[in-house]
């Protein structure tokens, strides 16, 4: 009897359902990044929501690379209706500490995907998700820097405009300096 | 009808439903009742999603008649299933997937070992 099923069942079932969550909980981060940026743009805090339109657009190439991945390997990808993001928020430091906490959420989720494909044995999938795990340090510092100046700048108006003039400059180095 | 040809194998048998597969068009074929449904790999798992992913307690505790109406996009054919065919739908497909999956594992430490 010829091996039908694994020529087209390429990964397991419960990684396949971690794999569309994820897609998911990206679909939702562009769409809430896409929500912070309105809130930037309108009161004037052009850099900020440039920053975040970025991200909105970065979560989006995130999702893409999952969906893609599934449909790769023949499995169903399955695009996901997302529910409403966040579109009030008190300041613009509420904005960020919400993407930091974005961020961070992201980051368990993949790890614990990891530790799902290493009890498994799916060596493919945890070589696919290692650039997601790189993608997320870099994430998180990110939104971590930023959001710390605002304790260094301050946060009255010539704070928050020195914090508009800073937050497209804020990089990774990957750990060189 | 398809009838069982040396290229067809059974996998999984209940009651009322049986699994086999087919070798020689690389598809399997669902006996249920006097339904007879080709599936190729791909569909076959989304298949077997569907069904288990009905939600069973839900469909007992509503008002409306205790069937569920399934979409088959792939023969763009209603299926429509008491709870009792739910519940051996399921046990054919876990029988079948058991065995398909051992399957899989003979072929990788054996057949294509070799
Ligand atoms: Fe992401």
């Amino acid at each position: 009897m010829k091996d039908i099923l694994r020529r087209h069942h390429v990964l397991k079932e419960e990684i396949v359902e971690l794999i569309n969550k994820q897609i998911k909980m990206e679909a939702h981060s562009s769409s809430a990044y896409l929500a912070m940026a309105a809130w930037c743009d309108v009161r004037g805090y052009d850099n900020s929501a440039e920053f975040f339109f970025k991200q909105s657009d970065e979560e989006r190439v995130h999702q893409l690379k999952f969906f893609h991945y599934l449909t790769d390997m023949e499995c169903d990808a399955v695009s996901p209706g997302t529910d409403m993001p966040q579109h009030e928020f008190p300041t613009l430091r509420s904005v960020f500490e919400k993407a930091l906490e974005m961020e961070i959420a992201v980051t368990d989720s993949i790890h614990n995907m990891v530790k799902v494909c290493r009890e498994h044995g799916d060596i493919a999938t945890e070589e696919f998700l290692r650039w997601f795990v790189q993608e997320q340090i870099e994430e998180e510092f990110v939104a971590r820097r930023t959001l710390e100046l605002f304790d260094v700048l301050g946060e009255d108006k010539i704070g928050l405009g020195l914090l508009e003039q800073q937050v497209l400059s804020v990089q990774y180095d990957g750990g060189n300096a | 009808m398809i009838t069982a040809t040396s290229t067809e194998h059974l996998v999984y048998k209940t009651r009322n439903a049986s699994l086999s597969q087919s070798d020689s068009t690389n598809s399997y074929i669902l006996r249920f009742f006097n339904d007879e449904l080709e599936f190729r790999a791909c569909e076959f798992i989304s298949f077997k999603r569907k069904i288990q992913q009905l939600d069973l307690p839900q469909l007992l505790s509503t008002e409306a008649p205790d069937v569920e109406v399934l979409y088959l996009p792939h023969c763009d054919r209603l299926m429509v299933l008491s709870i009792h065919e739910i519940l051996e739908l399921r046990e054919v497909l876990a029988g079948a997937f058991t065995m398909l999956e051992l399957n899989s594992v003979i072929h990788r430490e054996i057949v294509r070992k070799v």
